[in-house]
């Protein structure tokens, strides 16, 4: 960094680099920073919709935090995100390491299996409802025709299988996200670094335990990130799915600022509920800003 | 021979069923006649009478492939136009160094945690403003919202890989600013590019929300919200054309990634390395 | 498909050629309201629940712009997104001019509305006059005047396996409340249970479950919109019998959803659930086995003695940004009136039911006697505010589903039915407050 800062000064001067990062930045002020601004406003408003609404401060908030069904929104977010972004990290690797090899059809793999991630999850998400169906499963039907089942499994009536459902729904979609990532950093390992490590004697686990899993590091904390703020947002799988139910037990927070702002009409409820989204993920780029820090 | 199982084929085995079985899925429902579709009796793996009526279905009794170039028209202008910018924040920030490059950075990069599902109502407002509602190329700027921030993160690491020798030496021949950065950073970038496209490309292929709120006439409708909504009657799926839009309609992402994939990882590690 | 619906509507912007082949009917058409010149409008509407609804509409709109030189243009969407584009236009104020919305829709920005007194007094006096629901949809109690033009209601009724019936001893479907959970139980015995949806199901849980409530005179809200009347003894025992009907009901139903009902009924899973039509035409079309034995039934009436149904109705407003108020009202005065409604209500086979009592007489509920229960539903209907007025409050605890998941609270979850009560009156006093 330092050396790198020295030799270019040559490089060094003029209004040359702002105006090369002004098309960039007019794009992101004018279609994200100022909606955001006035998302964050709407939040402060009782606007419903049709009429704009006057100024009320914190009371969306102070509403929110008293309604129960926020309040089970919130558990089942922080549930959602860490379960489904633990396994998708976990998985991802786990396919990446497989796809790492040398095998024959290797590339043919690495394309298919990132499938999850190329459909829309909209479409997806109407294949998974026929899989999670309480009376269409394929799942409940194969267990039923081997004799291991006696009925169906209600896969989305009842609270904690619904979630696990979704879970698993969300997972599927994610996993390559972590796959790509992972491979790209697999590779960009130098092979001097095992060269040295084989000579060392030590091999397999040992091998990726003391020698990837710690390059890998900075990489893994980025890539947790964004797969955490996307989790936290999510919202169509759900929508298909459930829309929230059973009582309320899958709603999530966009799910539920949807559904009270547009069906509901509550656009300054809608607001606040997206507005609470913006405390965690600050705290989630907090850590990816730190991550990409210590890789510079 | 036995770890070789082990250590591939089974864990692939089994990553294949789990990642692949949805879509095989897909495929059974597109080809299932309707009085099969909802038998519980029946086979849920097979089709005994496979038909092609969906499929026809699909491309003639809708708009799908008025979606499908709306898709495409959109998808590719805002990846362009996302890898463009990106491209020119990146330079600036890593190359030519300015005193809040870091800032830009920074700034540029928390754009991507800001997530659409959480923007859509005030942007309405916005893009109503600029007279951009319910036009299709409206999507294209604004997709770029979300697509920007990670390819500019992409870029940068990318660029700091190419040796900045090579810049100085020209500059010594004598060469200008802008022909250092065009002709020979910006050829030198093709997998850093390459793969900033095909993520900026699928991120906007599959966009819901934007193009569900900001469109409503049905030929301005992208395949997701094309399908999701026109297929969708109160309570009737039409799931077998809506199945068969779903497959059709991911194939040119998928011929991305079969002649990309690789270098789409080679331009994400070297991102990495930077 | 719809690029073709385009054409023929760009074709017919009242060209010459289009205007010498008017009807007989046409000629003696005369405009109420002094159209626009040129006038333009958009019209957004939900997409038809089966196609010819959309073929028909858009004919009488092509004789529409024939007869004034209007145009229309049409835009079909799915009906669960007609709301939220409609409350995008009235909060943005600009968008299509007139809307066929659900529920509430009017009556969450009436001020942003044209007042129809006009159109609706018109042709409530030609044909046969509203439906008591109708006005309670179509007049603003706050205004004092009609803000939307009631189109009609989408009806829900049971529908039953009829040989199943006859093998649980039952020869006619009954009719109370009481009548109705012996013969689910008597089917349950039979390996035939019943099916209603219990998640959010936007159409069909909020259809039964309101009913139930209602039947045994339960209610959210007081007339004053203010007192909340969920949490008594009525409540508790419409949750009581949910409880009863829920434990001969077919596994699952927590999480139905809209589609899901269909689903099980074509596939000889349940024996009886509350729809639309759409399972019979489905049947008809794939399943002729099973549209020969089923039939369908009004909601059973309660111990209030009286019908309590609950059905997704759609009426039509205009929006007071529209620069063509006078051909919007035209429009709609004309697309209600016999010659253009008649056939257009045909068209969709009983799956609208019409909100001015004339349409009762239309050979389409009595041609096929298994429609008919569906003609009498909007007779028989209260509004989804009930006993309140349509509004904000209304739609909020409506799309918050309120009583749909105060009834799986009690059912799926096993809450007692007080418990389940008590949550639901805190929420609908948060939201009526």
């Amino acid at each position: 960094m330092a050396a790198a800062r020295s030799s270019s000064s040559v490089l060094r001067g003029g209004s040359f680099g702002p105006l090369l990062v002004v098309p960039a930045v007019i794009l992101l002020v004018g279609l994200l920073a100022y909606p955001l601004g006035l998302g964050v406003w709407l939040g402060f408003k009782d606007a419903k919709i049709g009429s704009p609404g006057t100024f009320i401060g914190i009371e969306n908030y102070q509403y929110l935090l008293d309604d129960p069904v926020f309040r089970l929104t919130v558990v089942n977010t922080a549930l959602y995100t860490i379960v489904t972004v633990i396994l998708k990290l976990g998985l991802g690797l786990g396919l990446a390491l497989v796809l790492n090899q040398k095998f024959a059809g290797v590339r043919f793999w690495r394309s298919v299996l990132l499938l999850p991630y190329v459909v829309p999850t909209v479409l997806s998400a109407f294949a998974w409802w026929w899989i999670f169906d309480p009376q269409f499963s394929f799942i409940s039907w194969a267990l039923v025709r081997l004799g291991l089942l006696q009925r169906n499994i209600d896969f989305l009536g009842d609270s904690w299988l619904a979630r696990m459902s979704l879970m698993i729904a969300n997972i599927w979609r994610g996993i390559p996200f972590f796959t790509v990532g992972y491979l790209a950093g697999l590779q960009s390992i130098s092979p001097d670094v095992y060269e040295a490590a084989q000579i060392d004697g030590s091999r397999g686990w040992q091998t990726f335990w003391h020698i990837s899993w710690p390059l890998l590091l900075p990489l893994t904390v980025i890539l947790t990130t964004f797969s955490a703020i996307f989790t936290l947002t999510d919202f169509q799988l759900v929508w298909t799915i459930t829309r929230g139910g059973p009582a309320n037990a899958t709603h999530l927070f966009v799910t539920l600022a949807y559904q009270r702002a547009i069906p509901g009409g509550a656009m300054g409820e809608g607001a606040a509920i997206a507005g609470f989204t913006l405390p965690f993920l600050g705290i989630l780029a907090f850590a990816a800003l730190r991550a990409i820090r210590e890789r510079e | 021979m036995n770890g070789r199982f082990l250590k591939t084929w089974l864990p692939l085995a089994l990553f294949a069923i789990f990642l692949l079985f949805p879509f095989y899925w897909m495929v059974l429902t597109a080809l299932r006649p309707n009085a099969e579709l909802v038998s519980t009796t029946a086979n849920p793996f097979w089709v005994r009478h496979p038909t092609l009526e969906h499929i026809q279905y699909l491309l003639r009794g809708t708009s799908f492939p008025r979606w499908f170039w709306n898709t495409m028209g959109i998808a590719t202008g805002a990846s362009i136009l996302s890898v463009a910018a990106s491209w020119l924040a990146a330079y600036g920030i890593v190359r030519v160094r300015f005193p809040f490059a870091a800032g830009a950075g920074l700034a540029i990069y928390l754009g991507y945690l800001i997530p659409p599902a959480i923007l859509f109502i005030p942007l309405a407002d916005v893009l109503l403003q600029l007279g951009w509602f319910d036009k299709p190329l409206a999507l294209v700027p604004v997709y770029t919202t979300f697509l920007i921030p990670f390819c500019t993160w992409l870029l940068m690491g990318f660029l700091k890989t190419i040796p900045r020798e090579i810049e100085e030496a020209a500059m010594v021949d004598g060469a200008g600013r802008v022909r250092i950065m065009l002709g020979i950073v910006l050829p030198l970038s093709g997998p850093g590019l390459i793969s900033a496209f095909i993520f900026a490309f699928t991120l906007s292929w599959n966009e819901y929300l934007y193009a569900l709120v900001f469109m409503s006439a049905p030929e301005h409708k992208t395949v997701p919200v094309g399908l999701a909504t026109e297929l969708v009657r109160g309570d009737l799926y039409q799931w077998g054309p809506l199945m068969a839009g779903a497959l059709l309609g991911c194939i040119p992402v998928v011929i991305l990634y079969f002649l990309f994939v690789d270098r789409y990882v080679q331009g994400m590690s070297g991102a990495l390395k930077g | 498909m719809t690029l073709r619906r385009r054409t023929v509507l760009q074709w017919g912007l009242g060209t010459v050629a289009a205007a010498a082949t008017r009807s007989f009917a046409q000629d003696k058409y005369k405009p109420m309201f002094p159209v626009e010149k040129d006038a333009q409008l958009r019209l957004l509407r939900w997409s038809g629940f089966v196609k010819t609804d959309e073929e028909v509409w858009n004919q009488n709109t092509k004789k529409f712009q024939d007869a004034t030189g209007a145009a229309v243009n049409v835009e079909y969407i799915g009906f669960e997104d007609v709301r939220p584009k409609a409350a995008m236009a009235a909060n943005l104020n600009t968008g299509p001019d007139l809307v066929m919305g659900w529920y509430d829709d009017p009556h969450i920005y009436p001020r942003r509305l044209v007042d129809v007194t006009d159109v609706a007094e018109d042709l409530g006096k030609r044909l046969g006059g509203w439906y008591d629901v109708a006005r309670a949809y179509g007049f603003s109690k706050t205004e004092k005047h009609w803000i939307g033009v009631p189109i009609g209601a989408t009806c829900q009724a049971f529908n039953y396996r009829i040989s199943w019936m006859k093998e649980a001893g039952f020869d006619k479907f009954p009719e109370k409340t009481d009548g109705f959970l012996k013969l689910a139980k008597a089917l349950k015995e039979k390996n035939h249970p019943v099916g209603f949806a219990l998640g959010h199901a936007v159409g069909d849980a909020n259809n039964w479950l309101h009913w139930c409530l209602w039947a045994h005179g339960g209610k959210t809200v007081e007339a004053d919109d203010k007192t909340i009347a969920i949490n008594k003894q009525e409540s508790w025992n419409a949750l009581e019998y949910a409880k009863e009907l829920y434990s001969v009901m077919v596994p699952g139903t927590g999480s139905w959803l809209d589609p899901n009902n269909n689903r099980a009924f074509l596939a000889g899973e349940v024996s009886v659930t509350n729809n639309g039509i759409s399972i019979y035409f489905a049947a008809k079309k794939d399943f002729p086995q099973i549209a020969a034995d089923m039939d369908h039934a009004n909601y059973p009436i309660g111990p209030v003695g009286k019908p309590t149904e609950l059905a997704l109705f759609s009426q039509a407003f205009i929006f007071k940004y529209s620069r063509f108020p006078n051909a919007a009202k035209e429009y709609l005065r004309f697309m209600l009136s016999p010659e253009q409604a008649g056939p257009w209500v045909e068209a969709m086979n009983g799956y609208v039911t019409p909100a001015l009592k004339k349409y009762r007489d239309l050979p389409v509920w009595t041609k096929d006697p298994k429609t008919t229960p569906y003609r009498d539903v909007i007779a028989r209907m209260l509004p989804n505010s009930y006993a309140g007025n349509p509004g904000q409050h209304a739609a909020a605890a409506l799309s918050d589903f309120i009583v749909v998941d105060m009834f799986a609270d009690a059912t799926v979850n096993g809450l007692s039915a007080k418990d389940a009560a008590r949550r639901a009156e805190g929420r609908l006093r948060r939201i009526y407050s």
